[in-house]
């Protein structure tokens, strides 16, 4: 930044404002992004949006298809489903149910992930490498399992499903932070810092911590939409959260018994966790790329 | 690297160890008496009691349970199912191989339409091609795969008809089971229409695989895109492009293979979600695998089938991931001991 101003006053954006105007040059990452948006609001006032309650049956409506097709009713605007709920509603709820979760699971996994990772960073010796390599080894061993195991143990449940899905998205967290922490340690301004006679906790939470937001934040992004893609799944199989429930996955494989019948019953649940693990992807994406590419300017 | 070796070798087996004292450590953590899920049977009477005791060393404290427990499993006595009453070694050798198969097809599937795709979309970096492929791998991985292959059940078995619904091969072929690899079975068996089996066995493979394939293949393109990338800029391909050769030779002869070297480690990492989504397929087309039947297993909370299961599974795919990580280090000695993810 040497070079010659003839101004008094130059702007210098921050490093925020900077990825900002650097995200914004995608519009397909800008376009997630609203669609996220529009997620997130769902699940904080979903409940005041929805038209019907979504467990409510309404058995002279049974099989009610959208309002787009020609027996449909504006009534009931995405149809009904085998026992007349309102398809709309639970969608709304669905989403509500299956976002706002994955979004609490990835916020503990962090926390605990960041904590115990930034442990293992700082440590050194041949009692972080074991716990090192048993991590890695552990990261290797597939989410649907640890699932199982943890169901087989505490019993069907979606809080239980939860605790799994937690356990499973844990692992990359510690693996991630203690890699970045490996390398910034070895960083003069680090240095700079420890001859100035900070402690150890001091130079994670002041030095490095600072630095590591945006690599948590993508980070955080893919997990969530790994997040959403485990609990839908878990509930698919019953396994998570169980029938009358409106998860998204538990109404995919209720929409299965009259997919013959009224194939939006599995349209719609399956292209809700589509589009909402889409965007979360687009956005993720377009994070990742405006940090990389904010330093050329 | 005699010493990388020694160290793999030894991890892989602390891990192990880990592996066996945890599902050792189930049959006391799952509801019920820790006996029978650790044999499997269901105990009749105070004699069958003490034999099961004398067994499994239940009257002595719990480290030499254990070792009598890793002492049974290398005889190949892992117990009984508790919802068929068969060994469970059996079973799970049984369905073990139909997993590998699936999985194996799928990763080479991915691999042959993501690695080329990846190097198209890497060396048009910033162009349409670039971008449309970018956006077709990004909506490849964030397809639900359960959802896709229902979609697929839904339209090419059932309303166009083209392909069986689900199951390994058709009942009309009575294929003996010898290496429990189903194409391999049909080529060894002596039966008559050997042709048509064969051509029966892959029409009921072509949906599990491509549901798999779709993600596992974006998430291929992305990584190898990301390779050759970074390995394009560097100093010894602007030197290649230097001494004169063209686009293609310096490719083929100095970018490509630098690009793949990084990729190998991470594909290892990615082993996990080719699991699962194996595991998730197997369920919806009622594919004969281990995944089908764990969640079998715990609708019918057979303990026993579980914990050993577990075992199999994990330690097939830490075997797994091991081997190939050692595999990166001995064709690249230079490679970092940190690589990590970048997609």
């Amino acid at each position: 930044m040497s070079r010659f101003s003839l101004y008094q006053e130059e702007y210098y954006p921050s490093p925020l404002q900077n990825t900002w105007n650097e995200f914004k040059q995608s519009h397909i990452a800008v376009l997630g992004l609203w669609f996220l948006t529009f997620f997130i609001i769902l699940v904080l006032v979903g409940p005041l949006i929805a038209p019907f309650d979504p467990l409510t049956q309404n058995i002279d409506a049974l099989l009610v298809p959208p309002a787009w097709e020609a027996n449909g009713g504006i009534r009931n605007l995405f149809g009904t489903d085998a026992l007349g709920r309102d398809l709309l509603s639970r969608l709304i709820h669905g989403c509500r149910m299956t976002l706002g979760i994955s979004l609490l699971l990835v916020l503990v996994a962090m926390l605990v992930g960041v904590a115990l990772g930034a442990v293992a960073g700082m440590s050194r010796g041949v009692r972080s490498s074991i716990l090192n390599h048993l991590l890695d080894s552990v990261m290797a061993i597939p989410t649907l399992l640890i699932a199982i195991i943890i169901v087989a143990i505490l019993g069907v449940g979606l809080v239980n499903s939860m605790w799994a899905i937690a356990l499973a998205l844990i692992p990359q967290f510690i693996h991630n932070t203690r890699e970045f922490v490996r390398q910034e340690v070895k960083k003069d301004y680090v240095l700079a810092a420890r001859l100035d006679g900070a402690s150890k906790i001091h130079l994670f939470f002041y030095s490095v911590l600072p630095n590591m937001f945006e690599m948590l934040v993508v980070q955080g992004t893919m997990a969530l939409s790994i997040a959403i893609l485990d609990i839908s799944a878990l509930g698919f199989l019953s396994l998570g959260a169980q029938a009358p429930s409106p998860e998204l996955g538990v109404m995919l494989s209720e929409g299965l018994q009259v997919a013959y019948k009224s194939p939006w019953s599995i349209a719609l649940p399956g292209s809700a966790i589509f589009i909402m693990v889409l965007s979360v992807n687009v956005v993720g994406d377009g994070l990742r790329s405006a940090l990389r590419n904010r330093m050329r300017h | 690297m005699f010493r990388y070796i020694v160290r793999h070798f030894n991890l892989l087996v602390v891990t192990l160890f880990v592996l066996s004292l945890f599902s050792f450590s189930l049959a006391y953590l799952f509801p019920g008496d820790p006996l029978v899920n650790l044999s499997g049977e269901t105990i009749q009477s105070e004699q069958h009691r003490e034999v099961l005791i004398e067994k499994y060393r239940f009257n002595e404290s719990v480290v030499l349970q254990y070792t009598r427990y890793i002492g049974l499993l290398f005889e190949g006595d892992w117990g009984l199912s508790k919802s068929s009453g068969l060994p469970l070694y059996d079973e799970i050798m049984h369905s073990l191989p139909a997993s590998i198969e699936l999985a194996t097809y799928a990763l080479l599937l991915s691999l042959i339409i993501g690695i080329p795709l990846g190097f198209l979309a890497g060396l048009k970096h910033h162009k349409a091609t670039d971008y449309s492929l970018l956006a077709i791998s990004v909506m490849g991985y964030s397809v639900p795969v359960f959802w896709m292959a229902l979609l697929m059940i839904l339209v090419f078995s059932l309303q166009l008809g083209w392909l069986p619904l689900s199951g390994r091969i058709s009942l009309l072929f009575d294929v003996p089971h010898t290496s429990g690899f189903i194409l391999l079975d049909i080529m060894l068996s002596d039966i008559k229409n050997k042709e048509t089996a064969i051509v029966n066995a892959l029409q009921h493979m072509v949906m599990p695989v491509l549901s798999i394939t779709i993600v596992t293949s974006a998430i291929i393109l992305r990584l190898t895109r990301r390779s050759v990338i970074e390995v394009m800029p560097k100093g010894f391909i602007q030197a290649a492009y230097t001494r004169g050769l063209s686009d293609y030779q310096v490719f083929m002869r100095h970018g490509m293979r630098n690009s793949l070297l990084p990729i190998i480690p991470l594909l290892a990492m990615q082993s996990t979600t080719l699991f699962t989504n194996a595991m998730i397929v197997e369920v919806i087309y009622s594919w004969p695998g281990i995944g089908d039947w764990l969640i079998q297993a715990i609708y019918q909370r057979d303990f026993p089938a579980i914990r050993a299961g577990m075992l199999a599974v994990s330690a097939l795919v830490v075997l797994l991931t091991v081997s190939i990580d050692l595999f990166a280090k001995l064709i690249d000695p230079t490679r970092d001991k940190s690589a990590h993810v970048t997609i």
